[in-house]
């Protein structure tokens, strides 16, 4: 009997049992899930993190280049086939973009990520800290902010946008026009001052502060005429003197003017009212950005990797044009000193940066004799840049007298430090440089002068840290540009200025092109697509 | 046993019916006796030491009347067949005080009776006849003797098999039916009667129709199956120097698309019947004797006898949750009764690689500079002239594999024992396989035969070595300038890094490795017990674990020369990345475990009533996995390189500025469970009339809450036309069969055990306070109504013999729906800012017809020719990519190469309307006025500057119209000669690998194509990927060819020995310009020939198959 128990009672108890085992719910022991996961405020300083992780995401490359490239900033021609990537480089210089443009699905999907992470951020804090602690309201006014400022850039450029606020909410909504978008904005960072921290210093670097809400305010104020029709330049000035009287910053001197770009910035700017922290070790996550300042890859001439000890080999396709470097004609400019040009010299400043190719590769058009003969010579950057292989695919060429085309802008110091492309150098997004300059500017436009500041008084209060060139004696709306074009280089506001002064539709390059619909970058196809309610920009 | 063929005696009031059993009335007593009986019967238990006291005395008088004497004395029933008491004779009987075995001993002197006791009932029988030796000889047709024929005494487990000369001796008696068993042979009866000695000649069984097929939880006989399954036997499989199953299979079933290159570590790319999905899912579901899910590698290919491929959801749903794409059923080889046999198989093999890109070599190269005006630079230029490819390659790979065995069984049980060594060299320096692989199946059959226990347990570990970034290595050695040498005189390697993105091949491969140790365990354990009434109880529990240890070294070299290098990852949706490795040498070590548990049962009910067969099972299944149970570990700085991955201790990573010790990707581990229970019916009429039905409902932890359970239902009827009266008089065919099937299956692998839930995880890092912090945030948006993707088959078959055997086939028409196809859908970020949801969509459909033929054109006692030919023609599209929440868009974009200046080029399209595999791509216009390539833009004008994505065209598909396997073997005598020919026609190969080394304007950094030789450098555009590259990449390929020959009746220990010599791949007809036209079909970017093509080799190999 023993036998029968064993061979047929106990298997079938075991599969009575078992068949009657319908139970599916498999415990998560491996992830954060919602139960877990933030529930204090250490957590809480964790889970705001993804927002900025999202801002730091395409601001240091892909927003410098939409900002710049369409520009008289900075060019970037293709090299022998090599950087022509479907054109969308050519498309930026000549403004012929259109919604297949990388650049603008990049610079769409990267905003709406920013809003996107902040609105489920705020929805995680108010479900999980039912509480309004001081704290909590801190937190929530300052995601907002990177919220508004995500809106801001995107409104900048590509005017009308869909507003979406709710979270878990997944029906698409339509663009509104970009009046009502900038108003969205204002009423949006006015909601959130009152929570918004006072504290500049280490403690909130890289976050949104009042201050940072206030510069946004000015910014937003300054170019209210274009965006939507009305100038309220007394407001951007009050803006501005919100950001004066906190006496919390000041400007750098001539000493350590360059000193605030390089690889070692941070906090101790003071300067920076909002900035970008970059590091080559932060990580971007599933984020599909890539999340740091890649300058000295865009900008150094690859035969200079010795004189920056750089880890990696540049490849450096972008340069400025000359009508840009104009602006810089003043020699006692320490601005001057943010740019490679000419004949290269190592870091001692006398011996010279030298390169041997061939004939042919030093001048792919040689016709001389000896095409594979050795050729040395110092590296010589010149000012222009000329598509000696095709006009039609923008292209210099693929040799020497090619990659030394263009005067290189080295302002974000070249990072020694780093093992890879990556740099180190935060990157300012308002300093306190522009919050005097906006004032001067609103002044000019229409706002009352306040605090016993004029604009010649703002500028020249700002051109004394910068050159020992004597003082203006008078100022104009153009010589604010002109100024602003010698101090914001590389910082991705000279869009924003063009457009602002009417400059957008000037000819500089290789570009004609008048057409004042191209002030607003084309909705991208990749959006379009995504959400069918999108009404595409006029021209396009 | 005679469930109602007993009556009882002691009711003499009832009078005899029509019938020969008597009484019949209590047919329900007699049910609960019979049951009782059979389980009485089944626990073997038996009666003793009866002390009853008999006394009585008559004269001739009929058994029956001694019988009531016996039960009116002792109060024990008698039953018994009325027709038994009629064939005995009357007896004078003359008891005293005798026991009641006495009695009836003396009673049943000399009558053809036999009686059993059970408990106090008397069960009569027809006596025993005389056992005697029955000898006999089984031969084939030629007359050569077959060894290891199973003779078994019908009804009972009691057999023999034939010795070498194809002898049996058994002991049975004259009413007893032989029955003769053999792989590959008909089984044949042969009632004793009067022969003392029995020659037969067994029938080679006709192929298709007769053999039993696996099915799951059970067998059924090829002749009622109701649905599409073909049987690749081991014979049949494909020869070679191969360690992965796919490849036995490519080209033997029709419909099943394989694709494999010369990587001896990559499993080939199994599509059957079309992709169901876009979801990574796309491979059949793999069951190994009878476990389900078991991971393919852990078999031998030595070690299958058949592998039976389920192709439409009839066949399929029985395993509905996991079947979408089919499944595969491999059987191993098990023991058999009798002596035991050892046998031994292995062969020892050579590659050469088939085909090498044709790129230029120093001098062409030189010769095309000038002409064009153009020149190396001097620090490339070092007069060498290396073949880059064949500077990576091996000159030939040796391949061995050995497999011994040994089996055997007793009576009631049987055992096997294996064990297989196999080593593959990759054609690639440090590129190679080894694996062995131990396995042991038992079975015990106990309790006179009703219950049956088994064992198997295989392991396998395998030893892989590879090249970290072999991919980017097979890129540069198709780049690099011939005019640079692979060392400096100096010794040292030669690099050139002003040149971007340009690195020395062999000093990536040599100042690096990549080793991945495999452990693979499965532990099965099953029962079966008979039970009453056909009642078969079948439980199967099983264990699998599979786990990996990989260590990666880069040495200080690599670390230090190749950092910020971008690799060049295979087909897919995503591009190349950065690779940034910490200096002073670089370690990866990772260790992981996926282990599940199984445990099954079912019932099955056979019964067979006149004309009228039916099967039923049900039963349940409960599974539950633990996948990624590990870590990974990447850290640098090593004091030196040659500790490799070895001791991590010694690393310094904390001295690096700017490396951080990484752990590997989140979220690999998790635990998933499936609970399922099932049904089937099959019923067959006379063999004439099939009718299947099956049902399971699945549940899956995977799924949102309300949405774990789904239920995948199947119908099947067949009509074997051939057995109709009206085909009596005909002597075409031998078989016809019409069979339709219709049914539905389901999917949940492919995407993430926690894909339904809101799951935060690191969205990378960020400043706060000075520290760089964690972000953590939402990585997956949580989708409650994530359900079961659900696949529809239709099938319509035609199953036909024809002329005895000598012709036959089988056509199969199928249209195959998904629906609900679960897929990442990209969404608007600024709804769900991770950017995409994991839900259920789109849908996919895939129409074709299968046919297969086989015919034995010739066949006599010394020669023989089988050909078999297998066609598939399959159409595959995407209906739909649209996900009801969200109206996002209806297309994807996949396969972006990254090819120098080409970044963000796409090659497809995933488009609803458009197949996997859609071709979208710049349309080439030829070359304009000044030598320009030009593209039709998309307005149709020409253009030399187009735009990516807006200027694209649909350009054909990779998907192949017509798949073709083509088999015919020969026997002469002791030869035998296979030749193997499989093709595939009308697909398109995006040539991505062309198009790069199709560069003439940047010639002096990075070397092309002879063919590019006519491009002139100014073309800034010739390379550009458009249709220019996509080929034609139809093929037919001479693919195996096996020559053996085999010696019998070695004397008294060796049976057999057979020695063959194979060569696989040996040409290949085919128009494609790149290395081999075999492009991967399986994924989501089929048929693009990426610069990373390992190399397909040609093998010769010579064998030997030993059975002692």
């Amino acid at each position: 009997m023993k036998k029968v128990l064993n061979y047929i009672i106990l298997p079938g108890l075991l599969a009575g049992v078992l068949c009657s085992c319908h139970k599916l719910n498999v415990p998560i022991t491996s992830e954060l899930t919602p139960s877990v996961f933030p529930q204090d405020s250490a957590q809480f300083i964790q889970a705001e993190g993804p927002v900025y992780v999202a801002l730091r995401g395409s601001y240091g490359v892909e927003y410098f280049f939409e900002q710049t490239l369409s520009t008289d900033e900075e060019i970037l021609p293709a090299r022998g086939g090599n950087w022509f990537n479907g054109a969308e480089n050519q498309q930026m210089h000549y403004h012929t973009w259109n919604s297949g443009n990388g650049y603008q699905s990049s610079m769409w999907s990267w905003c709406s990520t920013i809003i996107g992470q902040a609105t489920q951020e705020i929805a995680i804090l108010n479900e999980d800290e039912p509480n309004s602690t001081a704290s909590k309201l801190t937190s929530i006014a300052e995601i907002r902010t990177v919220r508004a400022f995500a809106y801001f850039i995107m409104m900048d450029m590509f005017g009308s946008l869909p507003i979406d606020t709710a979270y878990g909410n997944f029906t698409p909504q339509p663009n509104v026009p970009r009046a009502q978008v900038a108003s969205f904005i204002e009423s949006e960072v006015k909601a959130c001052l009152p929570n918004l921290s006072t504290v500049v210093g280490q403690s909130t670097y890289g976050r949104a502060t009042k201050y940072t809400a206030y510069a946004l305010l000015a910014k937003l104020y300054l170019n209210d005429e274009y965006y939507s029709g009305t100038g309220r330049y007394n407001d951007c000035i009050a803006a501005c003197d919100s950001v004066i009287n906190s006496g919390q910053y000041s400007l750098t001197s001539v000493g350590t003017w360059l000193q605030q770009f390089y690889p070692t910035n941070g906090p101790q700017c003071t300067e920076f009212i909002f900035a970008i922290p970059e590091d080559p070790n932060f990580s971007e996550g599933p984020f599909s950005f890539r999340g740091t300042n890649l300058h000295s890859r865009y900008d150094v001439p690859r035969s200079e990797v010795a004189k920056f000890s750089l880890k990696f080999t540049p490849s450096a396709p972008e340069s400025t044009i000359p009508s840009y470097y104009a602006y810089f004609w003043d020699p006692n400019d320490i601005r001057n000193q943010e740019w490679l040009s000419g004949l290269q010299y190592l870091n001692d400043g006398v011996t010279p940066v030298t390169v041997t190719t061939t004939n042919l590769g030093y001048n792919q058009f040689y016709t001389g004799s000896d095409p594979s003969g050795s050729y040395t010579y110092q590296v010589n950057l010149t000012p222009d840049v000329i598509l000696r292989q095709d006009t039609a695919s923008f292209d210099c060429g693929n040799d020497e007298i090619a990659w030394n085309m263009g005067y290189r802008c080295i302002k974000f110091y070249p990072d020694a430090s780093s093992s890879s492309n990556r740099q180190n150098n935060d990157i300012p997004v308002f300093r306190y440089s522009d919050i005097l300059l906006m004032k001067a500017e609103a002044i000019l436009r229409g706002g009352t002068p306040t605090l016993g500041q004029t604009a010649l008084s703002l500028a020249n209060q700002l051109r004394a840290q910068r050159t020992s060139s004597p003082a203006w004696t008078n100022i104009t709306l153009d010589s604010v540009y002109n100024e602003r074009c010698r101090e914001f280089v590389e910082e991705s506001w000279h869009r924003n200025d063009m457009i602002r002064y009417g400059k957008y539709e000037g000819a500089w390059g290789f570009k004609t092109d008048a057409d004042p619909n191209h002030r607003i970058f084309p909705i991208p196809f990749s959006a379009l697509q995504l959400n069918p309610k999108l009404t595409q920009n006029p021209g396009y | 046993m005679y469930p109602t063929a007993l009556c009882q005696m002691n009711n003499p009031g009832t009078p005899p019916p029509k019938a020969h059993w008597r009484p019949f009335h209590t047919i329900f007593l007699a049910m609960k006796l019979t049951a009782l009986l059979l389980l009485v019967a089944c626990l073997q238990v038996s009666a003793h030491g009866y002390t009853q006291q008999i006394t009585f005395s008559m004269r001739n008088a009929t058994v029956e009347k001694v019988l009531r004497e016996i039960e009116r004395q002792t109060g024990y029933t008698f039953w018994y067949n009325n027709e038994l008491l009629q064939k005995t004779e009357k007896i004078s009987i003359r008891l005293q005080d005798a026991s009641l075995e006495d009695a009836l001993k003396k009673c049943l002197e000399n009558q053809p009776l036999g009686y059993t006791i059970v408990d106090r009932t008397i069960v009569l029988s027809p006596a025993p006849l005389p056992s005697e030796e029955i000898k006999g000889r089984i031969t084939t047709s030629t007359g050569d003797p077959i060894a290891g024929v199973s003779v078994q005494i019908k009804g009972t487990k009691k057999g023999v098999t034939t010795n070498a000369n194809g002898e049996f001796t058994i002991e049975g008696t004259r009413d007893n039916v032989l029955v003769f068993s053999y792989v590959g042979y008909e089984t044949q009866e042969i009632r004793v009667g009067d022969q003392k000695s029995i020659v037969l000649t067994l029938v080679e069984a006709k192929k298709t129709l007769t053999d039993l097929v696996v099915v799951g939880y059970g067998k059924q006989s090829r002749r009622s199956l109701t649905s599409s399954i073909s049987t690749v036997t081991g014979e049949d499989m494909n020869k070679g120097a191969i360690t992965d199953v796919g490849q036995l299979l490519q080209g033997k079933v029709p419909g099943l698309n394989i694709t494999a290159n010369g990587d001896p570590n990559q499993t080939s790319a199994v599509i059957l019947r079309g992709a169901s999905t876009i979801n990574s899912s796309q491979s059949p579901f793999y069951v190994i004797d009878g476990v389900p899910g078991v991971d393919i590698s852990l078999i031998a290919p030595a070690d299958i006898v058949s592998i039976d491929v389920m192709k439409d959801a009839a066949a399929t749903a029985i395993y509905g949750n996991r079947a979408s794409n089919g499944v595969i059923m491999v059987t191993t080889r098990r023991g058999k009764k009798g002596e035991m046999q050892v046998s031994y198989s292995g062969y020892v093999g050579l590659e050469k690689v088939s085909n090498n890109l044709k790129v230029m070599n120093a001098t062409q190269l030189r010769a095309f500079l000038a002409k064009n005006g153009e020149a190396f630079s001097p620090t490339d230029d070092k007069g060498a002239n290396t073949n880059w490819q064949k500077a990576i390659e091996k000159n030939e790979a040796l391949s061995q594999s050995h497999n011994i065995a040994f089996s055997g069984g007793t009576e009631h049980s049987d055992y096997i024992a294996s064990l297989n060594y196999a080593y593959k060299d990759g054609i690639l320096e440090s590129s190679s396989l080894k694996r062995v692989i131990a396995r042991l199946a038992i079975d015990q059959s106990a309790i006179n035969d009703k219950v049956k226990l088994g064992l198997n347990v295989t392991y396998s570990n395998s030893d892989a070595k590879d090249v970290p970034y072999r991919t980017v290595t097979l890129l540069q050695s198709a780049l690099y300038l011939p005019v640079s040498p692979v060392k400096n005189a100096d010794g040292s390697y030669f690099e050139d890094f002003t040149n971007a993105n340009y690195y020395n091949p062999v000093a990536m491969t040599n100042n690096s490795t990549l080793d991945t140790k495999y452990n693979n365990l499965v532990g099965n354990f099953t029962g079966q017990v008979k039970l009453p009434f056909d009642l078969t109880y079948n439980m199967d529990l099983s264990y699998q674990s599979y786990s990996t240890n990989q260590g990666q070294y880069l040495d200080s070299y690599f670390t230090d020369n190749y950092t910020n290098m971008y690799d060049n990852p295979n087909p897919g949706l995503s591009g190349h990345s950065q690779q940034i490795f910490g200096s002073g040498g670089q370690a990866t070590r990772s260790s992981y475990t996926n282990t599940s548990t199984l445990f099954e049962d079912y019932l099955t009910w056979d019964k067979h009533f006149g004309a009228h067969a039916i099967n039923v099972v049900a039963g349940y299944s409960w599974q539950d996995f633990t996948n990624g149970d590990g870590f990974t570990v990447t850290t640098a700085n090593f004091p030196v390189d040659n500790i490799s991955y070895n001791n991590l201790s010694l690393s310094n990573p904390y001295a690096l500025s700017s490396f951080q010790v990484n752990f590997g990707a989140d979220g690999l581990y998790s635990q998933s469970r499936l609970i399922s229970d099932f049904g089937r019916i099959t019923y067959n009429y006379n063999e004439k009339y099939l009718l299947q039905g099956s049902i399971r409902r699945d549940g899956s932890s995977v799924f949102g809450a309300d949405h774990q359970w789904g239920y995948f239902p199947s119908v099947g009827a067949g009509w074997r036309i051939s057995q109709e009266k009206f085909m009596q008089g005909q002597h075409l065919f031998s078989d016809l069969k019409l069979r339709g099937s219709y049914g539905v299956t389901g999917n949940a692998t492919g995407f993430s055990a926690y894909t339904a839930q809101s799951i935060s995880g690191s969205l990378g890092t960020y400043y706060y306070d000075g520290i760089t912090t964690a972000a953590l945030g939402a990585t997956q948006q949580a989708n409650p109504s994530l359900q079961w993707e659900k696949t529809a088959t239709a099938d319509i078959g035609l199953d036909f013999t024809l002329l005895h055997g000598r012709f036959g086939g089988s056509v199969d028409v199928y249209n195959k729906n998904t629906t609900g196809m679960i897929y990442r859908y990209t969404v608007d970020p600024i709804l769900v800012p991770a950017g995409y949801i994991t839900a259920n969509g789109g849908s996919m459909n895939n129409k074709g017809v299968e046919l297969s033929l086989n015919a034995t054109p010739i066949s006599n006692s010394a020669f023989r020719w089988i050909s078999s030919l297998n066609l598939a023609h399959n159409i595959n599209k995407i209906t739909s990519l649209t996900n009801p929440l969200f109206t996002g868009g209806d297309s994807v974009v996949a396969a972006d190469p990254e090819g120098a200046g080409q970044s963000g080029s796409t090659l497809e399209i995933l488009k609803a309307g458009r197949p996997l595999g859609q071709f979208f791509s710049l349309e080439y216009a030829g070359k304009n006025a000044s030598g320009v390539s030009q593209y039709i833009s998309s307005t149709g004008a020409l253009t030399t500057t187009p735009n990516q994505g807006v200027d694209y065209h649909y350009l054909g598909n990779a998907q192949p119209k017509l798949l073709l396997g083509w088999s015919n073997n020969f026997r002469y005598k002791n030869f035998d000669l296979n030749i193997f020919v499989r093709g595939t026609f009308g697909n398109k190969v995006f040539n991505a690998t062309r198009a790069d080394l199709f560069r003439p304007s940047t010639a002096q950094y990075t070397n092309i194509l002879v063919d590019a030789a006519g491009e002139s450098t100014k073309d800034y555009n010739s390379y550009l990927y458009s249709s220019r590259f996509i080929e034609n990449g139809s093929y037919l390929r001479f693919d195996n060819a096996t020559l053996g020959y085999t010696l019998r009746k070695l004397g008294p220990y060796v049976h057999s020995v057979k020695f063959y010599v194979t060569g696989n791949n040996l040409f290949v007809i085919t128009g494609y310009k790149g290395i081999d036209p075999e492009i991967n079909q399986g994924g989501l970017a089929p048929g693009v020939d990426y610069n990373n093509f390992y190399p397909k080799t040609r093998t010769f190999l010579f064998g030997a198959n030993v059975s002692f």
